[in-house]
């Protein structure tokens, strides 16, 4: 069985594949979106995807970049939650506010009991604010994204069980 | 130059906008509805964003998620494509109060040119030639079987809101005019939700020619030759080649001039189309397209001049790069639209492409999005794709088409290839001898 193409770039390329394991693990730890680390070298971006369409970034330079750790994060969550029947989707593009205002208390948080019709976050396009109510009661399971995050149409936002 | 584009669009003509970006050093965002997540210039884009379920009206169409696209993503630019909302001129208004620059024409000139009636006053006042018509909508059937009488028989009632071979019907004589405005006036109120109706000559066997210009904001505006579009089928044009083989070179020189000059004082902006019906030595103005075209490849092929480069150059204030002079045509380019429909009955046919292998070589050139293992969705149009070929003269050209057609193969579903393949045996492609009707012919009969 021949190895891919990738396999065989990371295998000749100077690029530490250790490097990118941590900057995977980084990523994850701190919650970050994207860490790029450029040397005379090379340069790498790590990024997560953030919703079913958006692919990762690929450096011009030589050296492949390797984005497989991430996408495994960001894969996990989302294969998760994207079917999961307490999936809240987003019904619009825009940008995804967690609390009512910048420094008031996030509508809900994980654990949280929320009822049908239950505020949960607000999405904004166009200047226009939009909530987005709970569709079912439940327990707050997993909350997807972070405040002021821009967001896509069908993205997962929160999960409630 | 812009540092990011927004292509609000989908299939071929994403694809072709992803790539001019991607040469110009620009950053590309895709949006895309849930059906095109797999697209390849989804894949192939900076950026994407989903931005609405399958139906055009719900993504493509939309102009709220696509503007909140641009604004997530920073986009400063926006290039529409062809169809969905490339001629909308309230579109272009709403992306402009954005701060986003939209890289077409300015709106006043998408609206002049998308009322059917106000776009032939306009190109008339401007020195264009116009088919013999009614001046201005007909109020009623009376009126309309005066004007008729006027311009005289056979006659085409056509919507004036209408456009792309849409809302019209032909009356021959008296007896059919009331039936054919009748009917015209109720699909095109059903389809464009405007019943506004005039009236033109209908020509017996015209060709479709039509110009390619550009101008800029800077007073330029240039021609870029003609192409002949007559081969369509329900008004639909299936083969396009440029140069048309029924022109001389100075009919060219000629209603390029005039078509130049009047886009220079209209102060147009970008890429445009103004369409005309040629009959014995004859030009008669129909419709321009404040936009770019299905086959703007073939004046690419024999010009050597990137369209879209230019669009998005114009838009970002640089002029031209090319002056009237510059423009030399050379060879010949032929394209053929491939659909996924049944080559005979025309059926459509979504479904998964199995495998996928265009053709190559010297002069061969294909714009299409489809990849083996594409699933085509069945929400939007049925082109897969172009094929476009390059040659030293028509003749070799219509050899390098055969030839390619033949490597061409596409699994999996039905397209239209194999009506290409009759269509390059038939004597009357092969000489250029055709006119508008023809196809239509050539497929009842066979």
């Amino acid at each position: 069985m021949s190895s891919s193409h990738s396999d065989k770039t990371l295998a000749q390329s100077p690029v530490d594949k250790e490097t990118i394991r941590e900057l995977a693990d980084l990523l994850k730890e701190t919650e970050l979106s994207e860490i790029e680390v450029e040397t005379e070298e090379f340069k790498i971006r790590v990024a997560r995807t953030m919703g079913a369409g958006a692919p990762v970034h690929y450096a011009p330079l030589p050296v492949a970049s390797a984005p497989a750790p991430a996408e495994t994060a960001a894969a996990d969550i989302a294969g998760d939650s994207g079917s999961h029947p307490g999936a809240v989707t987003s019904p619009m593009v825009g940008t995804v506010y967690t609390s009512p205002e910048p420094g008031a208390q996030p509508f809900v948080q994980v654990g949280d009991q929320v009822a049908t019709g239950d505020t949960l976050l607000i999405v904004e396009a166009m200047k226009t604010m939009n909530p987005i109510l709970a569709p079912t009661s439940g327990t707050v399971k997993q909350i997807l994204i972070e405040d002021a995050q821009p967001v896509e149409f069908g993205e997962t936002l929160i999960v409630i069980e | 130059m812009f540092e990011k584009v927004l292509i609000a669009n989908r299939g071929e003509i994403a694809l072709r906008i992803q790539r001019a970006c991607a040469e110009l050093g620009i950053a590309t965002v895709a949006v895309h509805s849930t059906a095109d997540a797999d697209a390849m210039h989804v894949r192939l884009a900076d950026e994407s964003v989903c931005i609405g379920p399958a139906p055009a009206s719900e993504s493509y169409l939309n102009i709220p998620s696509i503007i909140s696209a641009a604004e997530i993503t920073g986009a400063d630019a926006i290039h529409p494509g062809y169809g969905f909302l490339s001629e909308n001129a309230n579109f272009v208004s709403i992306v402009e109060e954005h701060d986003i620059t939209f890289i077409g024409p300015k709106a006043e000139h998408i609206k002049v040119m998308g009322d059917k009636i106000a776009a032939k006053q306009t190109v008339k006042e401007l020195g264009i030639p116009v088919v013999p018509g009614s001046d201005g909508a007909v109020s009623d059937a009376a009126a309309a079987a005066e004007i008729a009488d006027e311009i005289g028989y056979p006659v085409l009632v056509k919507a004036a809101a209408g456009g792309g071979g849409r809302g019209m019907k032909v009356a021959r004589s008296r007896d059919e005019l009331d039936h054919a405005v009748s009917t015209a006036r109720a699909e095109s109120k059903a389809a464009f939700g405007d019943d506004a109706l005039y009236l033109e000559r209908y020509l017996d066997k015209p060709r479709h020619i039509e110009i390619q210009v550009l101008g800029d904001a800077h007073g330029n505006a240039i021609h870029l030759g003609e192409r002949d579009c007559s081969l369509q089928r329900r008004h639909q044009k299936v083969l396009e080649e440029s140069p048309s083989p029924a022109i001389t070179a100075e009919e060219r020189s000629r209603i390029g001039e005039t078509v130049a000059t009047a886009v220079r004082n209209l102060g147009y902006l970008g890429a445009g189309t103004v369409e005309f019906l040629y009959e014995d030595g004859e030009f008669f103005f129909i419709e321009m397209n404040t936009r770019l075209q299905v086959e703007h490849p073939v004046t690419e092929m024999v010009t050597g001049i990137d369209l879209v480069r230019e669009q998005i150059r114009i838009a970002a204030g640089e002029p031209l790069s090319i002056t009237q002079q510059d423009v030399k045509l050379s060879g010949h380019a032929i394209e053929c639209r491939i659909n996924a429909e049944h080559p005979e009955t025309f059926r459509p046919s979504p479904g998964t492409i199995t495998d996928f292998h265009p053709p190559g070589g010297l002069g061969v050139r294909i714009d299409s999005a489809a990849y083996s293992g594409y699933r085509i969705p069945p929400y939007y149009d049925s082109m897969i794709g172009k094929l476009i070929v390059y040659g030293d003269d028509r003749q070799e050209c219509m050899m390098r088409l055969q030839r390619a057609l033949r490597e061409f193969v596409v699994g999996g579903i039905d397209t239209t290839i194999p009506l290409f393949g009759r269509l390059v045996r038939e004597t009357d492609v092969q000489t250029g001898e055709y006119h508008i009707h023809w196809l239509e012919q050539f497929l009842g009969l066979h």
